[in-house]
This record gives C-alpha cells, structure tokens and sequence, in this order.
C-alpha cells in the first residue's frame, strides 16, 4: 500500500464520516416509522467493493457487526451489479438480525461502471413487519411466526421497482402506508451516499479514495491493537442466564493475548424454544461493542477496528441460532445480556475500566390494534433504565444502556396517534444499586388504553437484578403491573401477550443499575 | 426607531475577551475595543460610552452573553418546575439516550432545576384539547405555600398539552400573581404553545432560569446608562426593547453569534448590490468557527440547543464546530494527525502567545508559515514568540517525519477540513450549490483560511467586510427590532385550503402577543409569516414562508414551497400524500434605519500596522514565497490586483491566494474573485 499521509488520513476520516451521518440525517427527516423518525433506530453505512466497512454512523451498537453481515448476503445472493440496483433483506439467516430490521444495500460505481467499488447499507426498525402480534416482536417460537422473511432480493433493478416484490412486502405488514414512507425514506438515504461518495471520487480520483479508505481501516486496526496489547494477558470467564423457562445460560471464556483477543462461548446452551435465541451478527455486534468500549479512544468504526476480534459460538446455541429458530428478542434483549456478560469477564482485568451491570433489557413494548377510525395500527417502544456505575462516576439513570440509545417518543406526539394514554413517566427514586458509586435509576412509565388491544411486553430483568460490581449493590429487577379498571394491581410476567380492555393500564418498571465498590460508612 | 440619524445609534457586543463598540451618528462611525468586565459587563459598557461620548438622546443597541453564560455555568435562578401529575421528571429525563454512545462512564451536567423543585398537580389535558382531570383549587394554595417556603426566585409552568388548551396553565398564572406578585412565572403556553413536552419543557425552563439574573443585569445597565434607550439582540437576529428582553429573557440564551450574521448579510446588501444576498458567514474565533448560509434571507430554525438543553425560540440557524485558532493539533497513537477538539482558548492560548502554552495550535502553525505577522498582531499590541510556536510545530513535525513548515501546512489543512465538512453541512448537505454562494470570513482568523475553504468548495467570490473584527457590534447598529411568535395548527392542508378562515383567530392572537413585544406603538410593524409543514405522518418539519393574509391562493403556494424545498433537501416529493400544517410563525418587526455612505472617524488602535513590504510566505509545500503585504488602508477602489497577498488591519489578517483578484467598493469592503 502506497504511503499514508498522516493529514490526508484525516482529511478523509472526515470526509467518510461525513458522508454516513448525511446518509442518517435524511432517512431520519423523511421517515414514517417512529422507530426511526423518532427513536433513531437505524444505521448508516459505507462498505469496499469487497463488503468491508469503511465508516458508520454513531446510531445504534447492535447494528456494528450485523451491517457487514448483511452486505455479505447480498453479495452472496447476486453477482452482477448494476447502478441503480437496490437490495432489500431482513432474514435473519441471511444478513439479518430480527424482522423488522430490514436493510438495504446498493452498489456504488466508478467511472468504468464493471463492478461495484462500495457498498451502502441503511438498516432501519420498521414499526411493523407482520407475524403474529402488532410491532413484529411476538413470544414466537418459531422464525415463520414473526413477520414476513425478506430473502437478499433485488426490489430495484437498474433504478426500476419490481414492483411484484414491493407489493409482496407490503401486503404481509399491518401498516402498508408508512412502510411504503419507510422504504422511500431509506431509499433517499441512499441516493444521497451514492451522489455523495461518487462527487468524491470524481474530485479525488477513485485511486486516493480507494487508497485513504484502507488506511483509515488499518489506521483503527493499529488503534485497537496497541489497545489490546496494553491491557493484561490472561483468560477470564464468567457467565449468566437468561430469565427464560428453558435453561439458559450464557458462558464465556474470554482470552487476552498480545493484541489479540478472543471471545469463546462454549458451554452456552441450545437454542431456546422462545424468540430470545440471537443470530450470530447481534453476538459479534456485542462482543466489537464491549472492545470499541474499552479501547475508549474516539476510533472510527470499521473492519480494522475488528480484526484481532475472534469469537467462537457453537452453532445452534442460544448465541448462534440455527434456522427456524424465533430470533425476535436475540437482538433486543440477549445482546445486552452478552455485554453484561462480556463486561463481567472484562472486570477482571481491567478492574478500573468497566462498569457494573446496566438494566440489561431495553422493555420492549409492542401494543397493536385498531384506531377509533378503524385502521389497524401497531407501536412498538423501549424504555430506558439505570446504567451500571463505574470507578469514578454514578451510572446514568432513565437512559438505554449499551446495544440501544434509541430516544423516547414525546407523550404529546404518542397521544395524538394512538389511542393511549400515558400516565405517568418518571424516574424510579432509590432503585440504582448502591455503592462507592451508585447505579443509576430505572424509569417507571404508566399506559392507559383507551380501545382493547393486543399488548406484548418482552423484557428481562425481572426476577434476577442486574448485579453490582465489587461489592457494589445489585439495582432493583424490574416489574410489570397490570392495574385493572377497579384499581387492582396484578404482576404480569417479563414476556406476556395479552388483550388490554379500555380503561386498563400497563406500568412497566424498569431495574436499577449495579453499584461499584462498597458504600461508604 | 426613525431618527437614529440625528440622535446616533451605539452597537455594544460583549465577547469573551474583548467589548466591541461601533458609535454611529448622521455619516460618521467610530470604532472601539476594551476588555470585557465579567463581573459586571455593564461596567465596561459605561467606561466605552464616555469615552466615545456618546449622548443621552443616543439609542444603546446591545448583545448581552448573560444569559448564555449563567446557563453554561449553572450560575442561574433558584428556579421550579410545575408539571402535570405523572411528569415532574420529563426535564431530567430528556430523550431517553445517553450523551456519548461508547463511554462507560459519563456524566450529565446539573439539572437546572433539581427534583426537589419539581411539583407536580394533579390536572389532565388530553390530545385532543380537552380537560380530563379538572384543576384543584386547594391544590394550588399548597403550590404557592410550597414556593413560598422553598424561596423560589421564578417558576415556569408547563403542563402536557397545553398548546391546544392552556386554560390550566393560565389559573396557575392568575392565581400565583395575586398570591405571589414579585415571583417571575414563564408559562409555556404562552413562551412557546408548540408540541413535544420535553423540547417545551426545557425552553420554558431555560426561560425561568436566566430571567431573573438577566433583568438584574439589564436594570444595572439602564441605571448605567441613565435616559439612553435600550435595546438588546435575540436569538434570531433582532433586537427587542429592555423591557421585553427582560421578560422573555430565554430568546438572548443563542443571541452570541447573531450579529455578526445580521452585520455580514448587510455588509453583502451592499456590497454585492442586492436586497438577497446569497452569502456563507464564516466567523473564526479561539475555540470554534460559526457557520451559516443566508440564501437572500436571513436563515432561521426553532431547533436551537445550548450544550445538552434544546431550546426552540426561534434562532438564526448557525453551525458551530469546534475548530478555532486555538485548536491543538497532534498525532495520535495510530498516526493520525489530529487538530481540535481541544483547545488552548484564550488561556494559555497557542504557544505564540508566551502565556503557557506548549502544544501547538492552528494560530502557531499559521506564524510559522508567515502567514500572520509575528509583530503585528492586534494592532501591534501584541508580540508574538515565533521561536516558540517554531519549536512547537518542529516537534510534531518529528513524529511525523516531515520539517516543521509541513507539519504547520498539515495542520491549517486538517483545520481546513473540519471547517469544509461545517460548510457542506449548511449547504451541499441542505441542497444548497456553494459555487453559487459569496463567502463573507470575518472574525480575526476568518480572513487567513477564506481562500483554501473557497476553493475546496468551488466558491468563486469571497466579500471581506470593512471591520471584520467588531462585525457583530456594527451588525447590532442596523439590526431591525424583531419579535417572534407561534402557535400550534396541527391542520389537514385540505381542511385548511376549504376554510382558511380557520387560521384567523390564532393569527390575531399572534399578532397581538407580537404587539406585546414589540412595546413600540408608535409605528405599524410589519409581518411575516411562516407554516411548519409536512407530510402527514412524518415527525420533522420544513419551516416555509407564508404570504399575508391566510388566502386559499397563499396557503397553496406555501404547499408549493414546501414540496420544492422537501425535494430541494430530502430528494423526493410525494405527491398525493396528505400535507399537515403543524404550527404557524409570526413575526413583527421594524426596520431599522436605511444606511447611509459612512466615513471612518477613527479606529483605536489604528495606527498601520505594518508597511507595505514583501515578506516570506508559506502558500504550500513547494516552499517560502516572498509576497507583498498590504496594508488595509491601502486598498482602494478601482485599484485592483491579483494574489498572492497579505492585506493586515489592526484586528484581522487575510491572505489572498493566487488566481484570486483583490478589489475594493465604495464602502472599502473588499472582494476576492476567483480568476
């Protein structure tokens, strides 16, 4: 590789990043989902001709590993590329992680037009996909029962809509209208790239280009390998479960050599018959998230910063689901139990780096039905929660931890488009867990339905708390309260579906963060 | 506002550093710079009026960073909240995300108003407007008993939804008004009657928070300035009587950069001989560069933030990066070369400056290349170490194998790139084509960096103002007096084509909330108006001007406006799907005086600066050349010539590339054109 120059190396970081965030800013403007208008739920990437991530937008960890994944299936299911082509996918068994993230990828060409030099790919949360329940996230035990499997399949060829496939898509998803926004909306997030990244490529060339986008991968690769190299060898293990009916457990055997790092899950079980198993991408994507962590510099996200990252999950495992298992929650919930997981291991050597456990479950809430004018609908959020304290600082309270940083969507905008009510929302006084530090607070938030519904929760966190760390106190589990029209309060289990009456309310309370060290006398 | 002619007019705008004054009356102006007094600002503010003598019958046109700084440095009011039952913790609660995606460890800055400040009452609204949960009169004896007890300074009262009923809001007012007379109380229906609770919520609050210490501040200042009418900048570029200012003292907190916006886009007016403009501001400081894009109007956005707190008073939309003179450069472990975001400010500042600081910064990397001259900077009044920034720059040459002078050209290179992508950010990334744009640098630095950014840019044409270092005080001088209103709409653009008459009552209720704030009686003022749109369904609108009156003809013009501009910066329009009107904007102004041809009296600190004399200079790699220096006294009209140059002046430098043509107007403003 020619020589680098260590100013034009950042010239072009700038340039890249530049380019992904647009990308973001447009698909988040013109979007129809709240998952991604609102919540921010999608991710924005640049990828080589060969599927190699050059830069992503700062949007979501959970998507860091399964970007690539997914570029990897559309090049596997087509080998010649056209402008103009555009690639749509969501299985979860090729490129995907869980259904209603559904990704597009589109070549981009240079002047000679014979093959693709890049790749851009836009992962969105689309507020519903199909399957059994509304919002796409069911206690499914099986893939086929969570929405429609979009297959890598080309829903533009040549700039043209196959019409036949988006007409597919659109008849098997509760909300055809706003998916149909969605798909444009994405769609415009990559003409922006592709217009974007070709004026580059015209003003630079497409060798100095070509050139600065390895550099920049290697460039983080040296980042994070003298990261590693400097922290302590060794082999660490921990482990936890999963609060499921099945045994669950999650084993890790986390090695430290030099500046490689390997994480080793042997000993994790089988693949579950509920929708929490997660696909391997979600896996790696957590496991690059805790190491992006801890080598705490501001490293641009690429395939360099992964490449001394090894990770070993057997297959059919929890952590390596096999076809046709039910993956709704993996991505969700069991990724940010593998973070746990990991940073446990971490603490280990590198005590005053990490943090105690987060509230480990982004609460996920779907709640479906039929609107006052009689169209179906279908919202899907996630609530916040304590983080976990570290060293020197309380954990923050109210806030998605680690895999998620999705936003809240404003009561006042909810109101106005579905018939809830929420009742209260505030933060839960007293239920981070104590320590030198504390954990941070968890959130309580309040719903009343005003027309029946169909109300699914998948959340974790409920019976086992989320610990503290050296000798820190664990922070409060989390709760599900159903309070019925008479006032009575019943405890509802962490994954529930169940038809609400009007006049019913839903209060979900989320867990505590862990604290760090002993309280003080 | 008529006679400011006669009288005079004083533009004061207090920087961190230094207060700028610009003293106008009938044709004259005069110039002048102290040191800021951050203890009280008004102190400084009275030592310049005596010293410029300016009379009593003069207007004081003033930009205030009170209100910036008691939020930046939580230095504000003891302030409460009044929220509705169930909604205390929205303020801390925000969106529900964490600051930095990957630190294990963060913090948040205090709240402003902590939780044992926050009340709730029990009282709903729904989404459609009506009362669910009717207010409780012995409720709001408790309330008031409590604030009295905790001795609350200013309260602000948002409860959810209240911008489509504020009946509750307002019985809070009334009540505590009659119980609590001297207790400031911001009620958000009335400062800002939009959706999104949290967004409101934290306005309102700002606005509790900084009023009291700010209507101190400027009742000290009337004191100070004794009969002088007073009137201060705003957030959005106008200014507003003390009086209002006072009162609604949330729409100073972004008021910082404003004027030098309002001064470039009039300094363009006539410069380029246009009533629009279509300029890019580009203002340099120590710590971060202020960009924005006036296409032929002033821009302006109601999603403004200050650090982590939106505030969604309408603004001028500028764009801050965090790249400035005191930007350091370095190379990190992975061999990057890396300048800003750290920042040696204006202590130590950059090596050069001899108060402490070791580690090079952009303002060092340009001395070393000749490019600002090391005895006359600011006026001469300051000797710069060029040794020192030398050794500095050779240093970080070393660790990347090149000479000191390369390393310096990598440095203003890197700086460049971060201010470029700032630059595409307000216009290729908006659908705006730069190459069609004026760049106007001002600021100290502005002028030295103006030809690399215009030429990464493909711009053609740069407008240097005639005072580029007191831009904003000259800017505050012929600001119009402004005042911004809002109310929710929420209306089917069908719906509202069929019965336009549907906007007039909240037109008039604008109008006369505007009147309010205007407090000028005495003249008409003039309205604009704008609609928030978009597509129904989506969450994010385009603000678009709307012609006067509300006409079926109007409003479709404003739809045609919207779908050009959605398709101008999204890239697509979608016909046949449904349009919704969320909120309606209303402005009232008046203008300021007309200009007339003005003669510099004196500058302070004038005195040439340097000789006219050819020096050696660092353009690029190929190495030193040696290029003449001009003084800007020199430059006149109709005397032009081509780069490379340097052209001084007591506060600003600027360093003419070749291929770009030098010329001056006849207002001694001067004008790069790219050859």
């Amino acid at each position: 590789m020619k020589n680098m120059d260590p100013v034009l190396l950042e010239v072009y970081r700038h340039r890249f990043i530049g380019i992904s965030e647009e990308m973001g800013v447009t698909l988040q403007r013109t979007s129809f989902s709240p998952n991604i208008k609102e919540r921010l739920d999608f991710s924005c990437a640049l990828f080589d001709g060969a599927g190699k991530l050059i830069a992503q937008a700062a949007h979501i960890p959970v998507h860091l590993g399964a970007m690539p994944a997914s570029v990897k299936a559309a090049r596997d299911a087509y080998s010649s590329w056209h402008p103009g082509d555009v690639v749509i996918l969501n299985d979860p068994y090729a490129g995907g992680t869980h259904l209603p993230d559904i990704t597009m990828v589109t070549p981009v060409f240079g002047l000679a037009e014979n093959a693709p030099l890049y790749f851009i790919a836009t992962r969105a949360h689309h507020a519903d996909v199909g399957g059994m329940t509304p919002g796409s996230l069911p206690l499914s035990t099986e893939l086929y029962q969570e929405g429609i499997i979009i297959p890598p399949v080309m829903v533009y060829e040549k700039g043209v809509l196959n019409e036949g496939v988006q007409a597919l898509i659109l008849r098997n998803v509760r909300t055809p209208k706003e998916r149909e926004g969605d798909f444009a909306a994405q769609r415009a997030a990559h003409t922006v790239g592709n217009k974007r990244l070709s004026a580059l490529m015209s003003q630079f060339g497409e060798e100095e280009v070509a050139l600065y986008a390895r550099h920049l991968q290697s460039y983080s690769e040296r980042i994070v390998r003298a990261a590693i190299s400097s922290w302590p060898d060794g082999v660490y293990t921990s482990e936890d479960i999963l609060e499921v009916k099945e045994n669950a457990r999650i084993k890790l055997k986390l090695t430290i050599q030099g500046d490689r790092i390997s994480f080793d899950f042997t000993g994790t079980s089988g693949s579950m018959q509920n929708s929490l198993n997660a696909v391997l991408s979600i896996t790696q994507s957590a496991c690059y998230y805790t190491v992006a962590c801890l080598v705490g510099e501001d490293v641009p996200m690429n395939e360099g910063c992964f490449s001394q990252v090894h990770i070993d999950v057997p297959k059919g495992s929890l952590l390596n689901a096999r076809p046709p298992s039910a993956v709704a929650g993996g991505n969700v919930e069991t990724s940010q139990r593998v973070v746990d997981v990991a940073f446990k291991a971490f603490a280990k050597a590198l005590p005053e780096r990490v943090l105690a456990d987060s509230q480990g479950t982004m609460n996920n809430l779907t709640i479906g039905g039929i609107s006052e004018e009689g169209r179906p609908y279908a919202y899907y959020e996630t609530i916040g929660g304590g983080m976990g304290a570290s060293l020197n600082t309380d954990g923050l309270s109210g806030v998605h931890v680690h895999m998620s940083n999705t936003l809240n969507t404003p009561v006042e905008a909810l109101e106005r488009a579905y018939p809830f009510r929420i009742k209260v929302y505030s933060l839960r006084k007293g239920s981070g867990g104590l320590g030198q530090r504390n954990g941070g607070e968890g959130l309580i938030r309040e719903y009343e339905l005003l027309r029946p519904a169909t109300v699914t929760m998948l959340s974790e966190r409920r019976s086992h708390p989320p610990a503290g760390l050296f000798g820190g106190k664990e922070g409060e589990t989390g709760k599900n309260m159903l309070i019925e029209a008479n006032g009575e309060e019943t405890e509802l289990p962490a994954k529930f579906s169940r038809v609400f009456q009007a006049g019913e309310c839903l209060r979900i309370i989320t867990p505590g963060g862990g604290g760090y060290g002993p309280e003080n006398e | 506002m008529a006679h400011r002619d006669e009288v005079g007019v004083v533009g004061i705008d207090v920087g961190g550093t230094f207060t700028d004054f610009v003293w106008r009356i009938g044709d004259r102006l005069q110039v002048l710079k102290l040191p800021t007094t951050p203890r009280d600002q008004s102190e400084a503010i009275g030592d310049g009026l005596g010293k410029l003598n300016v009379g009593m019958q003069a207007q004081v046109m003033h930009g205030t960073t009170v209100a910036t700084n008691a939020l930046l440095e939580r230095r504000g009011a003891r302030a409460a909240l009044v929220t509705t039952k169930g909604f205390a913790d929205v303020l801390a609660i925000g969106r529900q995300n964490r600051p930095s995606l990957y630190a294990l460890s963060q913090q948040r800055k205090p709240e402003l108003i902590p939780a044992s400040w926050r009340f709730e009452l029990d009282e709903r609204i729904d989404a459609k407007g009506k009362v669910i949960k009717p207010l409780n009169r012995a409720d709001l004896d408790r309330l008031s008993e409590m604030l009295q007890a905790k001795q609350v300074e200013s309260l602000a009262v948002v409860f959810l939804f209240s911008f489509l009923n504020p009946e509750h809001e307002r019985e809070v007012a009334d009540h505590l008004a009659t119980v609590l007379p001297d207790l400031n109380v911001s009620v958000s229906s009335e400062l800002l009657p939009e959706y999104r609770e949290y967004e409101r919520t934290s306005t309102v609050a700002i606005n509790a928070y900084v009023q009291p210490l700010v209507a101190a501040y400027l009742n000290r200042l009337k004191a100070t300035l004794q009969k002088r009418s007073i009137f201060v900048m705003q957030s959005n570029g106008g200014v507003l009587s003390l009086e209002s200012a006072a009162r609604q003292a949330g729409r100073l907190v972004l008021s910082g950069p404003a004027g030098g916006v309002v001064g470039a886009f009039e300094v363009a007016k006539r410069g380029l001989d246009t009533s629009a403009p279509e300029i890019i501001t580009f203002d340099m400081g120590g710590t971060s560069t202020d960009v924005a894009l006036c296409p032929g109007v002033l821009p302006r956005t109601s999603e403004g933030f200050i650090t982590d707190l939106p505030i969604r008073f309408p603004s001028m939309d500028i764009h801050t990066v965090g790249a400035g003179g005191g930007s350091i450069a370095r190379v990190d472990s992975g061999g990057i070369l890396r300048v800003g975001p750290e920042s040696a400010g204006a202590d130590p500042g950059p090596v050069c400056y001899s108060r402490g600081g070791i580690e090079p910064t952009v303002t060092d990397a340009n001395l070393v290349l000749g490019r600002i001259p090391k005895d006359g900077f600011q006026g001469g009044g300051m000797q710069l170490d060029l040794e020192a920034a030398m050794e500095a720059l050779a240093s970080l040459g070393r660790s990347m194998n090149v000479s000191p002078f390369e390393a310096a050209l990598g440095v203003v290179r890197v700086a460049n790139a971060v201010m470029e992508r700032a630059l595409r950010r307000i216009s290729i990334e908006q659908g705006f084509d730069p190459r069609s744009y004026t760049l106007v640098p001002f600021g100290g630095a502005g002028g030295l960096h103006a030809c690399e950014l215009a030429e990464a840019l493909g711009i053609e044409q740069i407008l240097i103002p005639r005072y580029p270092g007191v831009l904003s005080a000259w800017g505050l001088t012929i600001a119009d007096s402004t005042f911004d209103a809002s109310a929710t709409v929420l209306l089917d653009s069908q719906e509202l084509l069929a019965r336009p008459e549907l906007l007039e009552p909240m037109y008039l209720s604008l109008v006369e909330k505007v009147n309010q704030g205007l407090l000028d009686q005495s003249t008409e003022p003039s309205f604009q108006a704008w609609f928030d749109i978009r597509y129904k369904g989506q969450s994010y609108e385009l603000e678009i001007p709307v012609d006067l009156p509300f006409t079926a003809s109007h409003i479709n013009l404003a739809l045609d406006r919207f779908y050009a501009m959605h398709d101008r910066r999204f890239g697509y329009r979608l016909t046949g799907s449904r349009v919704e009107i969320v909120a309606m904007r209303l402005q009232g102004k008046h203008m300021g005086a007309p200009l007339r041809q003005e003669e510099l009296l004196r500058e302070v600190g004038g005195a040439p600066i340097m000789q006219n004399e050819r020096r050696e200079v660092w353009l690029d790699s190929a190495g030193e050349q040696s290029i003449h220096f001009w003084n800007r006294e020199d430059i006149q009209p109709r005397k032009d010539f081509m780069g490379p140059a340097i052209v001084g002046q007591y506060d600003a430098t600027l360093l003419v590339f070749p291929s770009w043509r030098v010329s001056s107007d006849r207002h001694r403003n001067i004008l790069l054109r790219r050859m």
